[in-house]
C-alpha cells in the first residue's frame, strides 16, 4: 500500500541522491544536475503534502518553485559558459582562484 | 490515508525507475548519459503526479523540467565539452569521495527516520472533489497568491536580463 511514507521515503531518497553526487562529482554541469534532482525531490514532497492535506496551496508552490529552478538553471548555465570561456574547463576542481 | 490503495505496483514501478535512474545520473561518467538519466527521473516523477491527483503539476514537470530546462542543460554540455578534452569527472581524491557518499547516505536516512510517521500528526481529510483541477489552480493563484505570482515574474526577469548580460562575448 503506497501510503505518505512511502512517498516522503522515495523523496529522502532521492534528496539523498542529489547530496551524493554533488559532494562526489567533478563535472561542474553533473553537479547542477544533482541540485535539479534535489529540487525534484522537494517537489515530490510538497505534492504528496498537498494530497495528504487536501489544501492545494502546496501545488501552487511547487509552480513557483519551478520558476524559481528556471531562473536558476539560466542564471546557472550563463555563469558556467563564462567560467569555461575563463579557464577552459568544467574541473570545479581547476576552479580555486579564491582558494586560501 | 489512500492515496492509492490499489495501485500499489504503479507507484512502486515508477519510484524503482525513479531511484534506479537517480543513481544512474549520479555515478555514469560522462555527462550527456547523466542528462539521460535525470529525464528519466523527471518522467518518473510526473507520473507519481498523476497519481498523486496533480495533473497540472504533472503536465508542467514534463513541459517545463524534461522539456526546457533540460533540453538548455543539454545545449551547455554540447556546447563545454570539446571532445578532445580528457575530462576526469570523478572526484580523484578517495577520501573525499567515500566522505561525499557517506554524508549524503547519513542526511537521507537521518531525513526518512525524522519524517516516519508522520502520517499520524497529519490531520487526514478525504478529497474534495475536483482536487487538483487545473481551473482552481488558477483561481488559487489569481486570487490568494497572486503579489507571489506577479514576484515570480519579477525574478524570471531578472534571471533574463542577467543570463543575457552573463553569455555576451563583450565583457569577458
Amino acid at each position: 500500500m503506497a501510503g505518505i511514507n512511502e512517498y516522503i521515503i522515495l523523496a529522502c531518497i532521492l534528496f539523498g541522491l542529489g547530496v551524493i553526487g554533488f559532494l562526489t562529482r567533478r563535472n561542474a554541469l553533473i553537479l547542477f544536475m544533482s541540485v535539479e534532482l534535489m529540487l525534484n525531490s522537494i517537489n515530490l514532497m510538497l505534492v504528496t503534502f498537498s494530497a495528504s492535506r487536501a489544501d492545494m496551496g502546496g501545488q501552487v508552490m511547487v509552480l513557483f518553485i519551478f520558476a524559481v529552478a528556471a531562473a536558476e538553471v539560466a542564471v546557472g548555465l550563463a555563469i558556467l559558459i563564462c567560467l569555461f570561456k575563463h579557464m577552459k574547463s568544467v574541473d570545479i576542481n581547476k576552479f580555486d582562484l579564491l582558494k586560501w | 490515508m489512500e492515496i492509492g490503495d490499489t495501485m500499489d505496483y504503479y507507484f512502486l514501478l515508477f519510484a524503482i525507475m525513479a531511484v534506479g535512474a537517480g543513481i544512474f545520473t549520479i555515478t555514469v561518467r560522462d555527462a550527456l548519459p547523466s542528462a539521460l538519466g535525470l529525464l528519466t527521473v523527471f518522467i518518473a516523477l510526473a507520473a507519481l503526479y498523476l497519481h498523486l491527483n496533480a495533473p497540472l503539476i504533472a503536465i508542467f514537470q514534463v513541459s517545463i523540467y524534461a522539456g526546457a530546462i533540460l533540453v538548455l542543460v543539454v545545449f551547455v554540455i554540447m556546447l563545454l565539452i570539446t571532445p578532445d578534452e580528457e575530462l576526469e569527472s570523478r572526484q580523484k581524491n578517495i577520501s573525499y569521495r567515500t566522505l561525499g557518499a557517506i554524508l549524503g547516505v547519513y542526511l537521507s536516512v537521518l531525513l526518512v527516520i525524522g519524517i516516519k510517521g508522520i502520517d499520524q500528526i497529519i490531520v487526514q481529510k478525504g478529497l474534495p472533489d475536483g482536487f487538483g483541477h487545473p481551473s482552481l489552480i488558477g483561481t488559487l493563484f489569481f486570487k490568494k497568491y497572486i503579489l507571489h505570482f506577479e514576484m515570480a515574474s519579477v525574478l524570471l526577469l531578472v534571471a533574463l536580463i542577467a543570463a543575457i548580460y552573463l553569455a555576451k562575448k563583450k565583457n569577458i
